[in-house]
Parts: C-alpha cells; sequence; structure tokens
C-alpha cells in the first residue's frame, strides 16, 4: 500500500466520532481547490503553523461584509487556495430549510466555490467555504436570485440569530422567529455597511433555557419569559412523585430556594421565582410557565477575544414584545448610539460597560436600576447612586 | 451630505495614508473631526465608499476604511 500523502490529517479520521477530514478528503475527489486545501492543512500541521493570510476583499457592490478574504501565503504550492475566500450567508430563521432550498444553495456553491460548507458558522450564517475573488459577485447574485442574503462579518451589526421558538417548542414565550426576521430587515444597513467600533451580535431565545446561548454570546439577548405565577398541575405534580426526588431533585436545586414540597403538593412563592425553568424541564406535564409572557432584555455578552468572556446583565426584568416591536428597536438604538460614541476600536458592549460603569450604561439609555440587576439587592452595591440623588435621598 | 465634508475627510485619508499606516477603523475617522457629527461623518463615509473613493478592508471580525488606490493587490 502506497505511504499517504496526508499522515497527520490521517490521525483525525481516527476514532468513534465524525470527520471533518473524511468530508475533505470526499470533496477532493470532485473539487482541486478541496484538494489543495487538504494538502495545505498537512502543511499546516507539520509545520505548526497555519498557512492562511487573513483578510482583505470584502467584494460585492454595495456591501462591506459577509465576505472574508483569504490567501494561502504558499500559492507556488497550492494555485487552487490562492484565494479561498469565505462567503457568510444569512440563514433562514431558526434555520428552517426545504431540501430543494438546501439543494440550491449547495449547487450554486458548486457553481462558483470549492463545495465545501461549514453549516452552521457560530454566528448563525450558513459559511460557503473557499471562492475566488472573481466568482465572488457572481455568486453573491445567484444566491440573491435564489432568495439569500449575505450575512454580518466585520465591524457590523451580525446576522441576527434566534431557536426554533414556537415553530417547534412547547416553552416559547415570545415569536423568536417573527422577532429575529423583523430584526433582521429592519437592521439591513447596520449589517451590510460597518460602522460601528466593533462587532455586535443580537441573538433571540424564546425561553430561558435559552438554546442559541444567547446569554453567552450576545451583545444584546433577547430571553422569552412570563411575568406571573407558574401554571401548576397537582395532580401532574403527584404523578411525578413516583419516577423522581421532587425534593431533591426539583426544590433542593431551584436557585432562589423558592418551592416547597410537602409530599402532596407543591407550593411554589412566585415572587421569589427567577422564571429559570429548571423545575419546568425536571416536569414538563405537570408545570407551565405563566399566562403573561413577554423576554427580558441582557446585554453585555461575549467570549474571550480582546478581553475575557462575559455572560449578560439584565437591563430590562420583562417587556411585552408583539410587532412591530418599537420599544426594542428604540432600545437597541439607545444602546447602540451609546456603545458607538463612547467605545474604543474593537471594544464590545460588555467591555464599556465594565469600563465607564453600569450606572452611566443606564443612565445614557434612560433605564432605572431595578433588583433583577444585581444577585443581592441588599448588599451588593453594583448600582451605585449619583451623587444628586443622595442629595435627594438625604433631604 | 455637504461636499466640504467629504473633501475634508478624503484629504484627511490623504494626509494620514502618508506614512506606512493605510488602513484606519471609522473611530480613527471621527477622532480627526472632533467638532463633526459622528452621524454625519459617518454617512459622508458610506457616500465614499459608493464613489470608491474608499474602500472597505476586513479581517473577518473587524473592518477598516483605506483609500481605493492603496488596497492591497491580490
Amino acid at each position: 500500500m502506497a505511504n499517504s500523502e496526508t499522515p497527520l490529517l490521517d490521525e483525525l479520521e481516527k476514532g468513534k466520532w465524525p470527520s471533518f477530514v473524511k468530508d475533505l478528503k470526499q470533496a477532493a475527489g470532485k473539487n482541486p481547490m478541496a484538494r489543495d486545501l487538504i494538502h495545505q492543512l498537512e502543511l499546516s500541521y507539520k509545520d505548526r503553523i497555519g498557512h492562511w493570510k487573513h483578510g482583505g476583499i470584502v467584494g460585492v457592490k454595495g456591501y462591506g461584509s459577509g465576505v472574508i478574504g483569504r490567501y494561502s501565503d504558499r500559492p507556488d504550492l497550492f494555485p487552487n487556495v490562492q484565494a479561498f475566500h469565505t462567503m457568510r450567508v444569512n440563514h433562514p430563521t431558526g434555520w428552517f430549510y426545504k431540501t430543494d432550498t438546501l439543494r440550491k444553495l449547495c449547487d450554486i456553491w458548486d457553481k462558483h466555490g470549492s463545495g465545501l460548507t461549514n453549516m452552521h458558522g457560530s454566528t448563525g450564517d450558513a459559511i460557503l467555504l473557499g471562492t475566488t475573488t472573481d466568482h465572488l459577485q457572481s455568486c453573491y447574485d445567484d444566491l440573491s436570485n435564489a432568495g439569500f442574503d449575505l450575512g454580518g462579518s466585520g465591524s457590523a451589526l451580525r446576522t441576527p440569530s434566534a431557536c426554533v421558538g414556537p415553530a417547534r417548542c412547547e416553552w416559547a414565550c415570545i415569536d423568536s422567529l417573527d422577532l429575529c426576521y423583523n430584526l433582521t430587515m429592519t437592521y439591513q444597513d447596520q449589517m451590510h455597511r460597518p460602522m460601528f467600533p466593533y462587532k455586535f451580535k443580537i441573538k433571540i431565545s424564546a425561553c430561558a433555557n435559552d438554546c442559541v446561548a444567547a446569554i453567552a454570546r450576545s451583545d444584546l439577548s433577547v430571553i422569552g419569559t412570563w411575568k406571573d405565577d407558574i401554571q401548576v398541575d397537582q395532580k401532574e405534580v403527584l404523578a411525578y412523585a413516583s419516577s423522581i426526588n421532587i425534593q431533591k431533585e426539583v426544590c433542593d436545586l431551584c436557585p432562589t430556594r423558592c418551592m416547597e414540597w410537602n409530599g402532596k403538593e407543591l407550593k411554589i412563592y412566585d415572587e421569589d421565582c427567577t422564571r429559570c425553568m429548571h423545575c419546568i424541564n425536571l416536569m414538563p406535564k405537570a408545570l407551565r410557565p405563566g399566562k403573561e409572557r413577554g423576554a427580558s432584555i441582557l446585554v453585555g455578552g461575549k467570549a474571550p477575544i480582546v478581553r475575557g468572556a462575559l455572560l449578560s446583565w439584565v437591563i430590562v426584568p420583562f417587556i411585552k414584545l408583539e410587532p412591530p416591536y418599537d420599544e426594542l428597536k428604540n432600545l437597541i438604538e439607545r444602546i447602540q448610539d451609546w456603545w458607538d460614541e463612547n467605545a474604543k476600536s474593537r471594544e464590545r458592549l460588555g467591555e464599556l460597560i465594565q469600563r465607564l460603569g453600569m450606572r452611566v450604561f443606564l443612565k445614557a439609555v434612560d433605564l432605572p436600576a431595578v433588583p433583577q440587576m444585581v444577585k443581592a439587592p441588599r448588599t451588593n452595591p453594583y448600582v451605585f447612586f449619583w451623587p444628586e440623588d443622595l442629595k435627594k435621598e438625604v433631604k | 451630505m455637504s461636499d466640504d465634508l467629504k473633501a475634508k475627510i478624503t484629504e484627511l485619508f490623504r494626509e494620514k495614508s502618508k506614512g506606512d499606516k493605510k488602513m484606519f477603523y471609522i473611530r480613527d475617522v471621527t477622532k480627526w473631526l472632533p467638532g463633526e457629527d459622528r452621524h454625519a461623518i459617518q454617512n459622508t463615509v458610506k457616500e465614499l465608499l459608493d464613489e470608491e473613493v474608499l474602500k472597505y478592508w476586513s479581517s473577518g471580525s473587524s473592518t477598516y476604511l483605506i483609500l481605493t488606490e492603496f488596497f492591497p493587490k491580490e
């Protein structure tokens, strides 16, 4: 048997898990770009250095984002990946595709690019990996004719994303799909014409289970919640008592200890409930979210890049969300405007709030400090008073 | 959109691009013109992009602005 040309990559095919190397090799059978990509990647593993030069071209007329330039630093060895640009395609909200739409997308990519895709990138977009500069505009034109648009990249509003929401999930407290689509259409200019200090992400989860991890990944998280009491079916609670330990698994793990179980009845002190959904997840037949539904708005989440990771803070504990979502849009624009005016280049919203303080942020966006922003409101001086407020208090 | 502002921004790009540094953040541009309205600057820059006086240069995570004549050739 002949020696493999890619012994290091071959190692990544071993094991029980699916391997991207296997996929690459399959693609290499029909596309010279994929073939050169494998060999460049093998060289990268051998040299222990990436062989990409990144950045540059944004190449589609009228757009400043959606294309990420990539060039090989060894075009002498790998001429087919001399240019290997990525295109980010705005995914359908909730990632619902018809199969014929997916076929169309793949046909376009086979025509213009390497045929390799990343479905989906962590931003949510459908990522088309590897095309040349002269194909960028024609690929975009074909995508556009098929009903697709590019997503956000660079210092722009990134493609908003949302969980599947009411389309498939009984816990949805808001129509995450409609909201995401509405915001996407409203903020086309912010997505396609980067003018922000850095990236800005909006993610929407229709309940506190937060399936799109909005709280950890987005500058502005919209998370479905309810305002009134959890709906309880005591008969079903009793039925659960035979299969789970309600005291240990439900009551003792409630973050605010807002429940009592006496062996017959579950008592919930809703005024202390943080709407985390732990109890509802464990006893879905017995407990349901309340009837008065809306969302909490949080800001400041991000992964570590310039500075460390942050989880979002609650800034609006409850807001009713109904089309055309003017109240939310107004808030988003106030927040973006303050960030745009005050942030340093490459400073995310959460980092700016940390630098200038939550007090300054709340004043700038005209929001009151409320106890839900703080874990222990009576002891934690997280939101400081303004001197003039203190004077008022003394009088 | 004021032609004056357009000319001012273009001139500043030429001035600031005389050294090795050719790419600038939009934040740099607003800092060059502290007395001007930020939104007016951003809208003017968008016009200069439409007219291809300026070009976007994107690393994927950050976006820069560059005079078209200095945009790196492949």
